[in-house]
């Protein structure tokens, strides 16, 4: 049972992961470690390895991109940005977000 | 004492004991394969994920280990694998570890000369039966009752045993035990013994 339990949760948090990570570049551009802790702060990740694919792929798509910054220590750091059509993507998924919502809730009424 | 190897990782140099070495080799391989299991992603993008994941790595180890050249051991690379986890986040052994365990066994065993080592692990008292019956391919019992055997026809089987001890030097390194046994020095037999010293 917890084990079905646990696997729905996780189902649901990759489902919404590609959402989380534009949200965060929403807000200011970010290097991935940033996001990893924020993601990682609300619970979203357990291990950092799932990341990576999902920001490349969203790069690939058009919805992110990214420069290079230099770094007071070490290499020069890859900051992602968020693009137009990632932000038109933003507002479909924060719309799709909301009805999800108000459907569950309808449904508890 | 280890020996220590240099790398480049996310455009930093690195040292890194053996075993730590083998053991991120190791990591890195089961990335990318299952990378390329997952979702069918093209194998241009798993480049560019890899690059990043590398970029992260050196990132982690920078912070432990700072600037000063200090050396990246096997915990610290255990404690960074963990942290990041495998690209569809299931545990990094669930099966494509056992995969190329199994590879890895069928395929890089006995294919260069063996060493004569004194085999510490498995030593009664000082390893010399141990290494002589891992070196011949004879059962260590068998080593055992020669060399009793020896002993009970005078001094003889004393002084080879002896001298054995003396002379020959006791396989500690993980590159030392594939020496033993004959396996060639891949990163995934260098991780094999790691993993049972690290244990």
């Amino acid at each position: 049972m917890e084990n079905t339990l646990d696997n729905v949760r996780s189902q649901m948090r990759k489902g919404l992961l590609e959402y989380c990570i534009l949200s965060i570049l929403d807000k200011r551009e970010a290097y991935a470690s940033v996001i990893i802790e924020e993601l990682k702060s609300v619970g979203m990740i357990v291990v950092e390895g799932t990341l990576y694919p999902l920001l490349i792929r969203q790069k690939n798509q058009g919805l992110l991109a990214y420069r290079w910054e230099e770094s007071t220590q070490g290499p020069p750091r890859k900051y992602y940005v968020l693009t137009d059509k990632g932000r038109e993507q933003l507002a479909q998924m924060d719309a799709a977000w909301n009805e999800l919502v108000e459907s569950i809730q309808t449904l508890k009424k | 004492m280890k020996k220590v190897l240099n790398i480049s990782l996310g455009n930093r140099t690195f040292t890194l004991e053996e075993d730590a070495y083998a053991r991120l080799s190791e990591y890195l391989k089961h990335f990318r394969t299952r990378l390329a299991g997952t979702d069918g992603v093209p194998n241009a993008q798993n480049a560019e994920v890899m690059e990043d994941l590398e970029a992260r790595i050196a990132e982690l180890f920078l912070q432990e280990v700072g600037t000063e050249g200090r050396v990246v051991r096997l915990d610290l690379v255990e404690r960074v694998t963990r942290q990041l986890g495998m690209p569809d986040g299931t545990p990094e052994d669930a099966d494509g570890a056992n995969g190329s365990a199994g590879a890895s066994t069928s395929t890089f065993t006995g294919t260069v000369p063996k060493r004569l080592y004194r085999d510490y692990d498995n030593r009664r008292i000082g390893g010399v039966c141990a290494g002589l019956a891992v070196y011949l391919d004879i059962d260590v019992v068998v080593m055992r009752v020669l060399m009793l055997v020896a002993l009970l026809f005078g001094t003889v089987g004393f002084w080879i045993y002896v001298i054995c001890w003396i002379a020959l030097p006791n396989a500690v390194t993980p590159a030392q035990k594939c020496d033993m046994y004959g396996y060639p020095i891949t990163a995934e037999n260098l991780a094999r013994f790691a993993k049972s010293q690290y244990k």
